[in-house]
Parts: structure tokens; sequence; C-alpha cells
């Protein structure tokens, strides 16, 4: 298998992965976002949201690099600067999830 | 380094625009805005850490007419992308490139983003 064919079938995976969880994450967010300070961490630090929403983060990332990098396959022709573009994505993909789960992990009711 | 010569997507205004087009366009820019609001949530669950005194400006944000508009219009933009998604998904599967269902499945992702916004807000 290629890899523009992996990176297709890893791109629909984590899309039908992520249907699931952005409805639950939209319906959450509605009913939190003005709640008080208290609920706010409630519901990040508790099971089931805690789990769910680490996921959400993690596919929404691994999603969005992919996507963004076929746009940057479109539109940037310069090989230099594509993989440059790819490899900041790529970090910033990576540590965005990884730092706010930690910190998920870390927060106390 | 030699540059690839395989040929650029050319720009969008070369394109009629179709219920196709509109649809894909708003798939990318909705697709970018939700990966920013993401951001965007990350950094607030980390000011969760400060405390719940230095909390209390993003709630007073997050209860006024501004913060309410910013969580509808976000409510839309995951639900066109969740609806996008699932005709992409669809597609995926080899059904409906007939024109005609091209469009009617583009005009269902756009007027149901409306109402699944409608939905999350009554549920």
């Amino acid at each position: 298998m290629n890899s523009s064919t992996k990176k297709w079938l890893f791109l629909k995976v984590s899309s039908f992965l992520l249907i699931p969880l952005m409805i639950w994450f939209i319906f959450n967010l509605v009913s939190v976002f003005d709640k008080d300070y208290v609920e706010i961490v409630s519901f990040f630090s508790k099971q089931p949201s805690k789990f769910l929403f680490s996921l959400f983060l993690i596919f929404s990332y691994f999603f969005s690099a992919l996507s963004i990098s076929e746009v940057f396959e479109d539109y940037i022709q310069n090989k230099k600067i594509k993989n440059a573009a790819n490899k900041v994505l790529n970090i910033f993909a990576i540590m965005m999830p990884l730092l706010t789960i930690i910190i998920i992990f870390n927060l106390k009711t | 380094m030699i540059d690839n010569k395989n040929p650029l997507s050319p720009h969008i205004q070369i394109y009629r625009w179709h219920i196709s087009s509109l649809v894909s366009i708003t798939h990318r820019i909705t697709g970018i805005i939700n990966i920013v609001a993401i951001t965007i949530i990350c950094f607030w669950i980390t000011f969760l850490l400060l405390g719940e005194s230095n909390y209390e400006v993003i709630k007073i944000f997050l209860q006024s007419i501004f913060g309410k508009f910013i969580i509808l219009s976000l409510s839309w933009s995951f639900g066109f992308q969740i609806l996008s998604e699932i005709r992409h998904l669809i597609m995926d599967l080899g059904y409906g490139f007939e024109p005609r269902m091209t469009n009617l499945t583009g005009l269902l992702v756009i007027f149901g983003s409306f109402i699944l916004t409608i939905l999350i807000y009554l549920i």
C-alpha cells in the first residue's frame, strides 16, 4: 500500500470515528460552557467525559493535520516549504492534545 | 531540492459555482474554524488550572451575549462538519454521484446544519 492510500485510509477512519465524538462534544459544550468553575472542572475531570474528550482531541488533531496537509499538497509547490509546513503542523497536532490531556488528568474537583 | 512539477489545484474563481462547490468550500472553512475553536478550548482548559478566582473573567465572557453567539456559531460549524463528513463517507462508498443527488445531499447538508443547531440547543 503506498503512502497516499494509507493517508486516505487514515483520513477516512478518523473521520468516521470523529462523527460520534463531535456529536457528543457539541451537545456537552452547549450544556456546560456558561456554568460555574466547579461544574466545568467536574465535567472535564470525571469519567466518561475525561476519556471521551481526550479521544475527541486526539482524533480531531489527527484528522485536521491530515486534512491540512492535503491543502498544502494542493497549493504549495516548493517541496522545502511544504515539508517545513508539514513538520510544524505535525508537531502542533501532537503537542496540543498531549498537553491538554495531561492538564485534564491533573484537574482536581 | 528539485521542485515537484505536478500541477497545483486551480484557484476557486475559475469554477462555476454550484451547490457541491459551496458545500466543499464551506467544509474546508468550517474545518479550519473548528480546529481553531478546539485549540481555544484547550487554552480554556489550561485556564482552569489557575483556580476559581481567575476563571471569573472567562465565565463573564461566556455568559455574555457575544459568548453565547460564539457558542451558537460553533454549534452550526460543528453541525455542518458532521453532516458534510457523513456525505463524504457515503460518496466514498460510491453512492450519490449523480448531479441531482449531489445537489440534493448538498442542500440537505446546508439546511440540515441549521436544523441540527436548533436541535443541539433544544435537547
